[in-house]
């Protein structure tokens, strides 16, 4: 009970600077959210939830300043991908830079100033609420409670390119908070692309409903600052036959946490969630997935990939639940690190829980440090250490990253990992 | 082309002596066999030669063409013209066959000051060096050795010894595991590599490929020394008698 | 230890003939289910501090003994009950319990086993425990390693919460070793007990280790000297038997410098309509080059189909290796209690030092299983492995649930695990919660787990050799256990084997 109240506290500390908009067509689905997160309170170190990673730094009243990383003359990721920019500098969305958010077969628009009569009423705050059981997520309802911006897409055919969502990190102490609703209509794909630092501090939520036979692609990569903290969720909703894949590249930053939290509510769908990680020193990353089979024959697979030096530290927690129903299920999940020094450390927690028999699932965790013996393999036919090294942390991340199904993109982000190890002096 | 100094090795773990002073003088050109029983220290040699961890040179020297190997890191040793055939090649996964060789090449003509391999030239030449070998496209798009059989990991070897064009050859029971026709195609594969600048070091156990890759000399290795000396008839007196005879002929 | 059918051939093969032969001689239900009629001393129900001076009196312990006892107590008063575990079940009422119960005849203390009620070692032999000092016919031994006239094994015998006896002590006492009722322990060696209790499991680790450190009455300890193998396997054979009785065991065994020993321990006890605590400990210690294999089969009273009634089992135990190149072998097969909680758990502290678990658990009906392992490495090149194989049936839940710690000064240490789950039918839950946290790089720490159901082809094959079905389920989950099974001592791998078929029944059609 006194825990509950401190957490409720710490909740009245944070929100007391905070607006909470009042008009329009989000205010009812805001005040829910509130309601939801006042009778939960901000995470505290001791839930279970937490355990690997404390929270206090992303629930603090103030953000932490974070100075913007300039990489000289090293272009951003997806630069030279054809795409719809949404550009947003610290939080605020940037119609100066942004491209006009129109194309055929979308609907756009900003969270900011939608229409009161809005398709996102179905999505906004809806999926969030489904994500808080059985595990509670109190900075996800602290978003939708609290968010000031964000984008709105809806999906009714296939979108020729894809949209890209660039966050730009100007000031040293900007505290933003991002929410985003995407529904892919039935028949409909959609690809989202989202990079960039951000902010000092980055809390976002992007609600992702995939209707029937929908297909729904997801490439981030969150990175370069080396003090911004983060925390992300991504919540999922699945229809029969659609699709959903998510690959997330987090390099740098000193705190991170990504949830995905995915559910299959018609039979036959597919959801991929996957990342790679690679932090040098001051660097804490958390992958937390719950994906939850409600349905008959769907396909899910966790694949996330961490490479650690100086102290950094890599968590990751997935669970596959399968409820009574969900016949036929097959669920996998791995989780490797790749300790590169003594210092670094791997935390895993990863779960299943299973309620129906007919069923193949499996997990796997690794935790180890470089294979000397294929190191000396590599060094005998020649090639000096420190490209050996890089060959193999590629080698090791490769799994995950192949969970990009466009090879233009892939490539986009795997130039994007040899440049983060070039940066850091190798492996 | 490799000249060996009274080289005395032991494991670094354990404090115990694996080569305890071999002498080998091997000419640019000539195919030398190393042979010997089990323990006797010939794999040992040649890790040490290529620069594998875990051992400590305690005496002596190894120089290839004039300059000392063991101070090189492995790297410095590949290009330099050194090659070991590995008994047991390293599985990679996530490494591509064709990435791991195009990484190698380049790197070695990086080191030697040639310019790169574009990736059309080098396509070429491995597509003629893989045909001998029979090494497909496929076998090149696998990840190195991974799922390779036993025979197709030893062909690997030899069309990466193609591609790095070495000076000094080490081939470390490269028989082992073949069956006929594959002892077959890896012995072609070598002889077609022989010439007036290349060496061979050819560590086995059996005569069988020394029919094939027909050796200068022959040397029988046992307890860390090199106990005798002689041509390919030495090879088949072992495959007759065992090492028994010479074993307490030399002691 | 069960009167076991003769065989010729070993049970090396998970499936074979032998299993669908054994279990067709064990058909029936829960056969431990009957209850022995006698008289006995029961102390009022109720914890307070006037129990736990009862049973230190009762047991007549020294002062230090009575002191540590009320530290727990006074511990456990602050304490709450956990409940982060996959576990179910109605609010346990710690004021309903009886914490003493020992037949009267036992008031007297008997000089030896010859002394004993006769009723009570009739118990033990319907439950087939030898407790005369007899050979095990080497007709039911399996491999060549049995001497001609047969192998010993020795018996402590708990009934309630006594010990009623031991067997063979004499002559291990020749070869140096302990073994007695913990009660005796305190008496006739209070240095060593003293030493030892609660370095491993602390007086206040956990809810229920508190609780027993309060109130335990009995138990076994195992003392095995430098250099000494121990000459027989040990065993232990815990008996519920009066109702509304919780019992609290309490076993402490030291494996001194070179030393080995076998440890065996079974427990069963009576149907009943209500449920029943046992919160037991067991303590290891294991020094330099010492090596202990410490094995159970858990068939408590499980409930009935329904769910009513059964052993609320929840258990600490853990081993510590203390020296250098110290072993420890975890072995259990839990197949009874309607609640199982446990994590009998290696702490490898010496380098070099080797931790192992194997564990089959199944639940069957409405049984609730949480059980695992945890591995706590903290010395250099230190190893562990971890075999867990969960079956499920009927509405039951089954999770598994481990720690693997690599400390940051565990340089080179090694990890594997697999845990595989089984699910039959399509009303139970298959688990899986690990924790693993890795603070070295030199370290390498691999997990795998799986869950499926029981293969429709196998079931099939054997089916269409004539088998039943439940016969047919029987085999195939006998060979997926078969790891774990080859890992036990040959009596228990053929009771385990039995009971694995017995488990299961009705868990098909």
């Amino acid at each position: 009970m006194a825990q509950l109240q401190a957490k409720q506290d710490a909740l009245s500390a944070r929100i007391s600077g905070l607006d909470l908009c009042r008009e329009g067509w989000t205010a009812s689905l805001r005040a829910d959210a509130l309601t939801r997160l006042s009778a939960m309170g901000l995470p505290g170190k001791r839930d279970e939830y937490w355990r690997y990673t404390d929270p206090s730094s992303l629930t603090a009243v103030e953000a932490a300043p974070a100075a913007p990383f300039i990489a000289a003359d090293e272009k951003m990721v997806f630069s030279g991908i054809d795409r719809l920019r949404i550009v947003f500098v610290d939080g605020v969305f940037d119609a100066d830079v942004s491209d006009d958010l129109e194309m055929a077969g979308l609907e756009i628009s900003r969270l900011a100033d939608a229409a009161d009569q809005h398709w996102a009423r179905d999505v906004y705050g809806v999926l969030e609420t489904q994500g808080q059981t059985p595990v509670q997520r109190p900075l996800a309802a602290l978003n939708t409670a609290f968010a000031t911006d964000g984008i709105l897409i809806r999906a009714t055919g296939q979108a020729k390119m894809p949209i890209s969502l660039i966050y730009l990190h100007k000031s040293d102490t900007s505290d933003v908070i991002l929410h985003h609703c995407i529904k892919v209509e039935s028949g409909a794909e959609l690809t989202i692309l989202e990079n960039g630092p951000a902010a000092a501090r980055f809390n976002s939520v992007m609600e992702v409903d995939v209707a029937d036979d929908g297909r729904f692609h997801h490439i981030r990569t969150q990175g370069r600052d080396h003090d911004r903290r983060a925390a992300t969720h991504l919540f999922g909703r699945l229809g029969q036959e659609s699709s959903f894949k998510s690959f997330t590249l987090t390099a740098n930053g000193r705190m991170t946490r990504n949830e995905a939290v995915i559910e299959f509510t018609g039979d036959d769908a597919i959801a991929h969630v996957a990342g790679a990680a690679i932090g040098d020193g001051a660097f804490h990353h958390d992958d937390t997935v719950f994906v939850t089979h409600g349905a008959e024959r769907c396909e899910s697979s966790q694949v996330f990939k961490k490479v650690l030096k100086n102290g950094a530290v890599g968590v990751f927690q997935g669970k596959i639940l399968v409820k009574s129903n969900a016949q036929k299920t097959d669920g996998y999940q791995i989780s490797q690190a790749l300790l590169l020094d003594g210092d670094s450390q791997f935390l895993a927690k990863p779960e299943l829980e299973i309620y129906a028999d007919d069923v193949q699932c499996s997990h796997g965790s690794t935790s180890g440090a470089i294979d000397e013996g294929a190191l000396f393999y590599l060094r005998s036919r020649g090639v000096p250490e420190r490209e050996a090294q890089s060959l193999l942390v590629l080698a090791f991340l490769a799994e995950a990253l192949a969970e990009i199904e466009d090879e233009v993109l892939a490539e986009d982000v795997r130039i994007g990992m040899e440049n983060w190890l070039a940066r850091h002096g190798g492996a | 082309m490799l000249e060996i100094n009274n080289l005395h090795v032991e494991l670094e773990e354990e404090d115990k002596a694996i080569l305890k002073g071999v002498n080998l003088s091997i000419k640019a050109g000539s195919v030398h066999a190393i042979m010997g029983p089990n323990g006797s220290g010939k794999s040992t040699l040649a890790y040490v030669l290529s620069g594998k961890g875990g051992y400590e040179v305690t005496e002596g020297s190894a120089k290839l063409e004039g300059v000392e190997l063991l101070d090189m890191e492995p790297e410095e040793r590949a290009a330099a013209g050194l090659f070991l055939a590995f008994q047991y090649p390293v599985e990679i996964p996530g490494v591509g066959n064709m990435t791991f060789l195009r990484t190698a090449v380049n790197a070695q003509r990086k080191a030697r000051g040639e310019e790169e391999l574009s990736a059309g030239d080098f396509l070429k030449v491995v597509r003629e060096k893989g045909k001998a070998l029979q090494i497909g496209s496929e076998m090149m798009k696998r990840p190195v050795n991974v799922g390779f059989s036993g025979g197709e990991k030893k062909r690997n070897e030899i069309l990466q010894m193609a591609m790095l064009e070495p000076k000094m050859c080490i081939l470390d029971e490269t028989d082992s595991g073949l069956d006929v026709d594959a002892m077959k195609l890896v012995s072609e594969g070598v002889n077609a590599l022989r010439d007036a600048g290349r060496s061979f070091l050819v560590i086995t156990h059996y005569q069988r490929l020394l029919d094939h890759i027909k050796p200068d000399f022959v040397h029988i290795m046992a307890n860390g020394r090199i106990i005798k000396t002689g041509g390919p008839e030495l090879a088949l007196e072992v495959e007759q008698n065992g090492y028994a005879d010479i074993l307490t002929e030399v002691a | 230890m069960t009167a076991m059918p003769k065989v010729e051939t070993e049970v090396r093969e998970g499936v074979d003939r032998e299993t669908v032969e054994t279990v067709e001689a064990m058909a029936g239900k829960y056969k431990h289910g009957w209850e022995t009629e006698i008289e006995m001393d029961f102390a009022p129900k109720g914890l307070n501090e006037d129990i736990v001076r009862l049973i230190s009196a009762k047991n007549e312990e020294p002062q230090w003994m009575l002191d540590w006892r009320l530290a727990a107590f006074a511990r456990w008063k602050e304490m709450e009950e956990p409940d982060w575990a996959m576990l179910e079940y109605p609010k346990i009422d710690y004021q309903d319990i009886y914490y003493y119960a020992s037949p009267k005849s036992m008031q007297d203390k008997p000089k030896s086993l010859d002394d004993v009620d006769p009723k009570l070692l009739a118990t033990y032999k319907k439950l087939g425990i030898p407790l005369q000092e007899q050979m095990i016919l080497a007709g039911v031994e399996g491999a060549g390693e049995v001497p001609a006239e047969g192998r010993k094994v020795a018996v402590d015998a708990v009934f309630d919460s006594v010990s009623l006896g031991t067997t063979f002590q004499a002559e291990l006492m020749k070869a140096g070793v302990i073994f007695c009722s913990i009660s005796e322990a305190i008496r006739t060696h209070p240095e060593l007990v003293q030493k030892y209790i609660g370095s491993v499991v602390p007086q206040s680790d956990n809810f229920f280790a508190t609780l027993n450190s309060a109130v335990f009455s009995d138990g076994s300890f195992v003392y095995i000297p430098p250099g000494t193998r121990c000459p027989m396997e040990l065993s232990t054979y815990f008996r519920i038997n009066a109702e509304n009785t919780g019992q609290f065991e309490r076993t402490l065994i030291v494996c001194d410098k070179g030393a080995y020993v076998s440890y065996l321990e079974g427990c069963t006890a009576p149907k009943r309509d209500t449920n029943q605590l046992h919160a037991a400990v067991v303590e290891i210690v294991i020094m330099e080059d010492a090596e202990v294999k410490y094995s159970t089969v858990q068939n408590w009273y499980p409930g009935d189909e329904d769910g009513v009634g059964g052993i609320y089992n929840f258990v600490t135990k853990r081993a510590d290796c203390r020296g250098d190149r110290a072993k420890v072998m975890w072995t259990q097969v839990e197949t009874g209690s309607a609640i199982t909680w446990k994590y009998p758990s290696c702490i490898l502290r010496g380098d070099d030092s080797q931790g192992e678990f194997y564990s089959i658990a199944i639940a069957n009906n409405a049984q609730q299983a949480d059980t695992g392992t945890k591995m706590i490495h903290l010395g250099k090149r230190t190893k562990s492995r971890i075999v867990s194989k969960g079956i499920s049936a009927g509405r039951a839940q089954n999770t598994y649930r481990g720690l693997v710690s690599m400390h940051p000064k565990a340089k080179d240490s090694r990890n594997y695990t697999q845990c595989d789950s089984l699910l039959i039918g399509d009303k139970c839950g298959a688990h899986t919660v690990p924790y693993i946290e890795v603070k070295n790089n030199s370290s390498r720490v691999e997990h795998e787990a799986t869950t499926s159901k029981v293969d429709d082809d196998q079931l099939f094959y054997c089916r269409s050799r004539g088998m039943d079905e439940e016969e047919a389920v029987a085999l195939v989950v006998n060979g997926f256990c078969k790891e774990v099974l080859q890992s036990l001592p040959m009596e228990f791998a053929m009771e385990a084997q039995a009971l694995v078929a017995i488990s299961l029944e009705g868990s098909v059609g």
